[in-house]
Order: C-alpha cells, then structure tokens, then sequence
C-alpha cells in the first residue's frame, strides 16, 4: 500500500512582479516502509515538495494522499501521524534542549509519562544527554540539526520527512545518523522520506529516489534501475604504451563511450554484454601500464541528470 | 486524542510563554515598571491639576485597564512573535495543533500575567493616590477583567493575522493597536468628547462598555456591559475564524515558509 500517493501537485509562489512555478506536475507513489530520497541541484523543488508532503504548505493544484488521507482535508488527522526534521532548523531561541522537545512533545498532544519517555529516548538517541541544558540559540549547527532530529521521532511517526538529515552534521555523528535511518525503517517499519544533497548518502540508504530539476520530475527509480536508465556504465581506464584505435574500442559491443588522451584511454561501457573481456583484448598491441575500474555511483546519475 | 492530549496541545503555548517570559528580563518592565510608570505618571498628573477625586478614579480606572489589555494582547500576540522571532514558525505549524489550541493557551498566560498586573496597580493606586479598585465589588472586578481579556485575546489574534498575511513587517500591529484603543475607547476620558466618527468607531469597542461599566459603579454614568461582553465574544469567535483563515491562507501562499527563513 502506498504510504504517500502525490498526482500532478503543482505549486508557485507570487512575487512582487510575477508567479514563480516552484513544482510542475510531481506526479510519485511511496510505499509504506520505504526509504524514499528526493534528489536534485539547489532550487530544485525539494524543499518545497517535502512541505507539501508534510502538510505544512498546500500545492495549487493536483491530489495528494499521505497514509490514505486526503491531504488537502484530513490534515490534522495527517500531522498526528508523520512528523519532520527541516534543514538549517531553528526552535525557540531561549528555550534549552529539553525545554524545546517538551514543549514539541506537547504540540503533538503528548503528556505525562508517555511525554517523558519520548523527550528521554529522543535525548539518548541523538545523544543529546550533554545539551539538556543549552538554549538553543547556543548550540552549533550540528547539535541544531540533532534537536530537529530527536523532535523528529517524539511522536513515532508513521511518516518521517527528513530535510537533509545530515547536514552540518560531523562525520560520526552522520554516520550515526545514517545507521538510524536504517533502523527505524527495519525495526519500526517506518517510511522515511528524505532530501540530501550528498549521493553516498542517498544511494546507501534509499530503496528510491526521486529527481527533481527546476520543479519537474525528471527521473524515479532505484538506483540501479537510473544508472541503466541513463546508461551510465562501468569505467575503465587504461594507461599504456605502444599504438591503439580508439575506433577499435568504439566498435566493441556494450562501448558507450570512449575518451582517449596522451597514453591513456578511459572507457565507458555496460559490463552486461561481456564488454570488459574485449576491451582488454584491444590492448593485445601495447602495453597496460596501469588499469582502474570504475563503477558508476549516484553522483554520476545526478551529474547526468543536472545537466 | 484523548482529553489530557488535546489540553497540553493547549498548554503547549502557555509553557513556551512562560519559560520565554521567566528568562526575559523585559518580562519586569512589560509586568512592572511600564504599567506602574504609567498609573504614576497619570496620578501625579491628576495632582498637579487638582482633579477632583472621581476623576482621579475615572483617569485611574483607565490607566489599569489600558496596562492589563496591553499585556494580555501581547501574549497572545506571543503566539507567533516568539516563534517569528526564532525563525521557527513551521515547527509549530507543521504539528497537529489548531489555532484555538495556541490562543487559548497563550491566552491563559495572558490572564495570569494580567491578573498580577491588575494586583500590583490596584494596590498600588490605593497605596499612593487612596483609591480602593475594589470598592464596586468582587464581581464587578471579575467582569472588568474578563472583558478585558477577552478583548486583549481578540487584539492579540488581529496582530497574528496581521503577520500571516502581511509578513514580518507586521509585527509592529503588536504595539500599535493598543494605542487606537487608548485614543477611541475613553481610557483617558469620556468617549462623548470624541468626533463624532470616532465615537461611532468607540461604540464598535468592548473595551468602552467595560470601563463605563466599571466607572458606573464609581457614580460616574450608566453603562451597557451586556452590549460589550456580547461584541467582545463577538469579536473573539471572529478573530479566531479568521486566524484559522488566516494560518490555511499562508500554507497557500507560501507565508509559511517565508517566515521561516
């Protein structure tokens, strides 16, 4: 069953002169327990249709279903069950750690013993134990996003929204953060929606991913399934001696593309049809110097796509 | 969700007000040195021109009244001025919270705040200048003030509109409009000496009805408390269906997000 059903959503924002078209017909399905990315270049839409998603902002046009509600009407009902950690986030200043997750925890109609257990596990989770304290307007930008993410899980939503998760976080605690995405969508069979602009982070935990470029959706599927897509193949480079055809590479069957230089050759090619074999075989004549290969990761489908 | 749930939705504001107002030390001067300078100012003034003593009360009455509106409209207003400030307007929006959770809870603060402000100038107005606030009675007291809550609550709502619709900027309505209730609804003097187009617009305020009723009780003319309790909810049940308007109109057209960044 899809957790998340979005048809045709369109959204533009006025400005002083004119109306800006933000999103374009984003027409996807998430199903319940998937981890879904939306991915793009800045000014994409992501933000906005993670928004919209939430509930938070209304689209101009399309249906939208979250949890099998109609979200242009049942939005109170909706936003018990999902919750949302925004990028560069921001809580009441003066309010400290725990303060901020109370009063998060009270908004979402939490109280006594259950408010207390959700405020404490959020706290341990993101180990946040050594900020209680702190007002917020003193954290840094990394304990900032760790707020976002403990308020994030206080009401154990069916639907987590994560607006670039990681950002500003330090290597370990993204890690950290990572590992708990994984988690929650093993453990608590929670669907997690997700932004990022970093693709190790989108390939290693998205089932799908979404690509958005200047409001419209331009691509949906696994990851595999957009590096076949786009044919963006396996890279070979080779760095020899003696004389080559580059057209002799060219011709072999699963080649994409070939890229000579001074010595050195770099291959693109789909390792499917047994390319691999033939392509060292064209070196029958030179020398292999030296040899990598490449596989392609998501950052070469998002360049492909960005571009 | 249950009844204790949907209460601390509705506690949820009074909490954040509160902690926000204990660590402010701008919370003395709005609760202490701004109504007392006030009340002093104006007493002193009544002094100095020899006024006779009912209109020592009649000026008093209205000094009081104008410090407990102020301070219950704005922590109403606090609903989106804390969260304005901090940038952190979607956290509360993206909740499940409805817009009579948020003021009805601030609103709570509002009176509580308003309250100590209503002991410390009624005591000290009896301290410094003889007169007894309590003199028309406890519930003539408790009529004034809920009048007067129930008109701050309205004005606090007006401000929260204002900002959903207009933006940051709007933020100055939050000290503004208490200054046309000063100016239209007799809190210095009788309403009758006004222009006529503004003593139209002062028979459209609660805020006149409560302190003619509550200066009746001190001799001074008739009043008709009913006909301003009946606008003040009026005005109540108005504002909060147009905030709810209001905060559905900025998921529209992006306010929300704008208010944010």
């Amino acid at each position: 069953m899809a957790a998340l059903r979005a048809e045709k959503i369109s959204k533009s924002f006025r400005g002083l002169f004119k109306k800006k078209e933000v999103l374009h017909q984003v027409s996807l399905a998430i199903e319940e327990g998937e981890v879904f990315g939306i991915l793009g270049p800045n000014g994409a839409g992501k933000t906005t249709l993670m928004s919209i998603f939430s509930t938070l902002i209304r689209p101009d046009e399309g249906r939208l279903e979250v949890l099998g509600l109609n979200a242009l009407r049942d939005t109170h009902a909706i936003r018990e069950r999902i919750n949302i950690s925004s990028g560069n986030p921001n809580f009441p200043w003066s309010l400290t750690v725990r303060e901020n997750l109370n009063h998060s925890a009270m908004l979402y109609g939490l109280y006594g013993r259950d408010l207390a257990r959700s405020v404490e596990g959020a706290i341990s989770t993101f180990d946040l134990e050594a900020h209680v304290d702190s007002k917020f307007e003193t954290l840094s930008t990394g304990l900032k996003q760790r707020v976002s993410l403990a308020k994030s899980i206080l009401n154990r939503p069916e639907i987590l929204f994560l607006d670039e998760p990681t950002s500003g976080l330090d290597p370990d605690m993204a890690m950290k953060t990572r590992a708990l995405i994984h988690r929650i969508y093993r453990e608590e069979e929670m669907t997690v929606v997700l932004t990022t602009h970093y693709m190790p982070e989108a390939e290693e935990l998205c089932d799908r991913i979404a690509f958005l470029r200047e409001g419209r959706l331009i691509a949906l599927g696994t990851p595999g399934e957009l590096k076949k897509a786009l044919k963006i193949g396996d890279r070979i480079f080779i760095e020899y001696e003696g004389e080559i055809d580059p057209i002799s590479l060219r011709i072999i069957p699963g080649v994409m593309d070939v890229r000579p230089s001074a010595g050195r050759v770099e291959v693109v090619f789909d390792r499917s049809g047994g390319a691999l074999g033939r392509i060292i075989r064209a070196f029958d004549r030179a020398e292999i110097l030296e040899m990598g290969l490449e596989k392609p990761d998501l950052e070469d489908v998002f360049l492909e796509l960005a571009r | 969700m249950s009844w204790r749930g949907e209460l601390n939705k509705l506690l949820s504001a009074t909490y954040k007000n509160w902690i926000i107002s204990k660590r402010n030390v701008f919370t003395v001067f709005e609760l202490i040195f701004w109504p007392f300078i006030s009340l002093l100012s104006i007493g002193l003034l009544t002094r100095f021109l020899e006024v006779a003593d009912d209109m020592v009360a009649f000026v008093l009455v209205g000094a009081i009244a104008l410090s407990i509106l102020q301070i219950s409209q704005i922590d109403v207003a606090y609903i989106l001025l804390f969260d304005l400030w901090s940038k952190s307007i979607k956290q509360t929006f993206v909740a499940p919270v409805r817009g009579y959770h948020l003021v009805l809870g601030a609103m709570l603060f509002g009176v509580a705040r308003g309250s100590a402000v209503f002991i410390i100038l009624a005591a000290a107005s009896r301290y410094l200048f003889g007169f007894d606030f309590l003199a028309g009675g406890g519930a003539t007291v408790l009529i004034f003030l809920a009048g007067i809550f129930v008109t701050a609550a309205s004005i606090g709502m007006v401000v929260c509109i204002s900002i959903l619709l207009f933006g940051q900027r709007a933020d100055v309505a939050a000290w503004s409009l208490s200054g046309i209730m000063m100016l239209v609804s007799g809190v210095y003097y009788p309403v009758s000496i006004l222009p006529w187009p503004l003593q139209i617009l002062s028979k459209s305020i609660p805020l006149t009805y409560f302190l003619e009723f509550y200066r009746s009780a001190y001799g001074y003319g008739s009043h008709q408390v009913l006909l301003g309790m009946a606008l003040a909810l009026l005005y109540f049940a108005a504002s909060l269906l147009i905030l709810n308007l209001a905060i559905e109109r900025a998921r529209t057209t992006g306010m929300m997000l704008r208010l944010s960044e």
